[in-house]
């Protein structure tokens, strides 16, 4: 804390949300002492628990988020020689995955609730085309109904980036409702999180979820007979008992982030033009991963908040086509005019499902009184 | 038989003692306060990924190994696949490597692009350096020779091949944490070593873990990079890559473990002296060999046996454990079909897999059990059990 402030409303939670730490050692003890690491009963357990959660038939649990997008992607046969569709306003891993699969990473502008502008897709397909993959960007769900039917159309995939969106839904259905497959995130900072990195894909397909459990342990049908050359990414059973005993606050957290984005979107609603919140959707559940604004003198702002203990973030300040990692890619700035100026404008602001009523308070009254409110 | 307890009857339904092949608990009681420790520490810090416990692991297994560097990441084949790729291997190059071994060390050059080239093994379980040599195209860019068993491959000689011809090495070094050559730790002699910290490995996470050494500061800062996301800092993305951590909480109870590999490893030597005296002169079984300069560390104790199926369901019905590491090999899985190999194309790797049986082998076998699974071979050769 800094000298001055009263308050500290740090952006982490994870001290507070593991202050009763016993009763999570007695499962990893139980654990510990089975012996059973590899993808055994916890794995199995958390896997039908996260595919109920999420209303899809099948859920698989592997290592990471950005492993989820890798086996989505290479299991549907994306490659070498392909393009994949996607927007620059959204974690490197989305973009990483892409290019790990051998594909090129091209992409579309972002809108005004951070997700891909449907709008402009169809711009961007060649023939090289083969899927898209739309990030549901800090919790918000992307125009899914709209990127089916373009897929559709083109005869190309979709793997939803689903990653910082557990529990989203548009009209009614849950993000993952629309792609082959979605690509879910259990990273310590996420709405459902464990100890470490792990990841999940849900899909419909029966063949799919066949393939994807071969394809995340080294290809094998069983110890002996190797079906394909598969990657080595399973859920740790080790973060899945952790995933079991959170997986029943995920409804809790996520209603208390909304809650806290409720309180925030109608304390800055009269603050336009220096806040703009952006459009909420009546149709769409927005989940909250990140509260983002948009506001004017954003680095002062950002500066004024840390100094008054408020620990609020930027996501991200350079959009990834802009990334050294992105140069043999051939974009300059200027080409995705909505995500560039959201990294100069946007601010996260700390919402977590730990923060005191006092604390949220207190964060809209730093604010207010920046802009001389 | 079973002098050691003859109050027991053996019967095929009641067998006197079992044997299981491994038995992870038992390994982890007698350290179960010091992990649950490490772990709340994670907890208590609030950070799960990357940070002080997997620095300070990769300080000291560095220091284990004597390499100048080492790399926490996500599995052993994680480790080999960014081993390739941090070296630039990718499609279009060629990579050799052994048949016998875990698929991984052959789907980890298909992840990286490349074609996985097969060389044949000698009687050491290690690829054959003449038949290295005779696989060498132009396209070849690396070896990436197994240290399969835990013992170490002919690393002399592959080194010597590779500097002639400007091939990289990597070393798969999955099953031989602390097994050297002269002194040298496996993992110190090529480009890069990569090691598995999987559950049954003898260096074990409580789940999937790896970590790569090298001696090359460069090679050593990339890969840094490319385990994450490929992130200099928070904003600063200089390559595209995946993320493969090893977790803090898993590198937290490897530091408690690190320590007691020497150990652990000595304990396996002393269970394969027991198994050599108890089979010694058995004209059925052939034993493994040791060279000299060689330290393996057994992370298998593979026999080669006549009738080994037989032998295996004989053990069986005895409540004893086996495997078969492995009984298809790589170049005749299905995986690797499109490569085009056949049977007879790697004979003596083909020969050993109908022949191989791995027997139990891991801290906490005793004496006794041992005396069992061997009293157990000799009645199935001689038939005497009464």
């Amino acid at each position: 804390m800094t000298a001055g402030s009263n308050v500290n409303v740090p952006f982490s939670y994870l001290d507070r949300q593991f202050a009763d730490v016993d009763s999570y050692l007695a499962d990893v003890r139980e654990l510990v002492l089975s012996g059973d690491f590899t993808l055994g009963k916890p794995v199995r357990d958390f896997e039908a628990r996260f595919a109920a959660m999420c209303g899809m038939p099948y859920a698989i649990g592997v290592g990471s988020g950005t492993d989820a997008l890798i086996l989505s992607l290479e299991i549907l046969g994306v490659g070498p020689g392909d393009e994949v569709i996607t927007s620059p306003n959204t974690f490197i891993a989305t973009v990483g995955a892409i290019a790990m699969t051998g594909a090129k990473p091209v992409f579309v502008d972002s809108n005004d609730g951070f997700t891909i502008d449907a709008e402009q897709i169809e711009r961007a397909i060649t023939p090289r085309t083969k899927a898209i993959v739309p990030v549901h960007y800090s919790g918000n769900v992307a125009d899914m109904p709209r990127i089916r039917a373009i897929a559709d159309r083109h005869g190309l995939f979709v793997v939803e980036d689903a990653c910082q969106s557990i529990k989203g839904t548009r009209d009614g259905l849950p993000v993952g409702s629309w792609g082959e497959t979605a690509a879910f995130s259990l990273h310590p900072l996420k709405n459902l999180n464990v100890w470490g990195d792990a990841g999940v894909i849900v899909t419909r397909s029966a063949e799919l979820n066949d393939k994807l459990r071969l394809y995340r342990n080294h290809g094998l049908a069983n110890r002996d007979e190797v079906l394909m050359f598969g990657h080595n990414s399973r859920l740790d059973s080790l973060q899945a008992v952790i995933g079991n005993r959170l997986i029943e606050q995920t409804d809790f957290i996520t209603n208390r982030k909304i809650e806290n984005a409720q309180r925030y979107d109608e304390a800055f609603g009269n603050l336009a033009p220096m806040v703009r919140i952006p459009k909420r959707e009546p149709n769409v559940v927005h989940v909250y991963h990140l509260y983002m604004l948009r506001v004017e003198r954003r680095d002062d702002l950002l500066r004024f908040l840390t100094a008054r203990g408020v620990d609020a973030k930027v996501h991200y300040p350079v959009p990834v086509h802009l990334q050294p990692a992105a140069k043999s890619l051939g974009y300059a700035v200027g080409d995705f005019p909505v995500a560039e100026k959201d990294a100069r404008t946007l601010i996260t602001l700390p919402a977590h499902q730990h923060l005191t009523t006092e604390e949220v308070e207190y964060t809209v009254a730093a604010i207010r009184s920046f802009y001389g409110a | 038989m079973c002098s050691f307890s003859g109050s027991i009857t053996v019967t095929a339904n009641a067998p006197a003692r079992t044997v299981p092949y491994v038995n992870l608990a038992a390994a982890h009681t007698k350290l179960k306060a010091e992990l649950l420790e490490a772990v709340a520490a994670v907890i208590d810090s609030g950070q799960f990924i990357l940070g002080p416990q997997v620095e300070a692991f990769e300080r000291a297994f560095a220091a284990y190994t004597g390499a100048s560097f080492a790399v926490g990441v996500a599995s052993g084949l994680d480790a080999l696949v960014l081993a390739l790729r941090v070296l630039g291997i990718g499609p279009g190059d060629e990579v050799i490597t052994a048949p016998n071994s875990f698929v991984g060390s052959a789907s980890c050059i298909a992840l990286a692009g490349a074609i996985p080239v097969f060389a044949d093994v000698g009687d050491d379980y290690n690829l054959d350096p003449d038949a290295v040599v005779r696989a060498i195209t132009p396209r070849t860019r690396a070896i990436l020779p197994v240290h399969l068993t835990g013992r170490p491959a002919q690393m002399d000689r592959l080194m010597e091949i590779a500097r002639d011809r400007s091939l990289f090495v990597i070393e798969d070094a999955a099953q031989a944490v602390g097994a050297t050559l002269a002194d040298k730790k496996v993992g110190t002699f090529g480009d890069i070593g990569a090691f598995s910290l999987h559950p049954l490995k003898t260096l074990n996470a409580c789940g999937d873990g790896g970590v790569m050494t090298t001696n090359d500061r460069d090679l050593y800062e990339r890969l840094i990079v490319l385990r994450n996301h490929g992130l200099k800092t928070r904003d600063d993305c200089v390559e595209f890559s995946g993320n493969s951590r090893l977790d803090t909480m898993q590198a937290a109870m490897l530091l408690v473990k690190l320590p007691h590999v020497d150990a652990w490893n000595s304990q396996r030597r002393a269970l394969t002296l027991q198994y050599r005296r108890e089979l010694n002169g058995l004209g059925e079984v052939v034993l493994p060999s040791e060279r000299t300069g060689e330290y393996a560390v057994y992370h298998t104790f593979v026999i080669l046996a006549q009738r080994r199926d037989d032998l295996r369901r004989h053990l069986h019905e005895r409540g004893i454990g086996t495997q078969v590491h492995y009984p298809v090999p790589i170049h005749l899985s299905r995986a690797a079909s499109e490569l085009g190999y056949r049977v007879g194309d790697f004979p003596v790797t083909e020969d050993q897999a109908s022949r191989i049986v791995s027997l139990p082998i891991y801290h906490g076998l005793s004496w006794q059990d041992i005396e069992y699974v061997c009293n157990a071979i000799k009645t199935f050769y001689q038939g005497d059990e009464a």
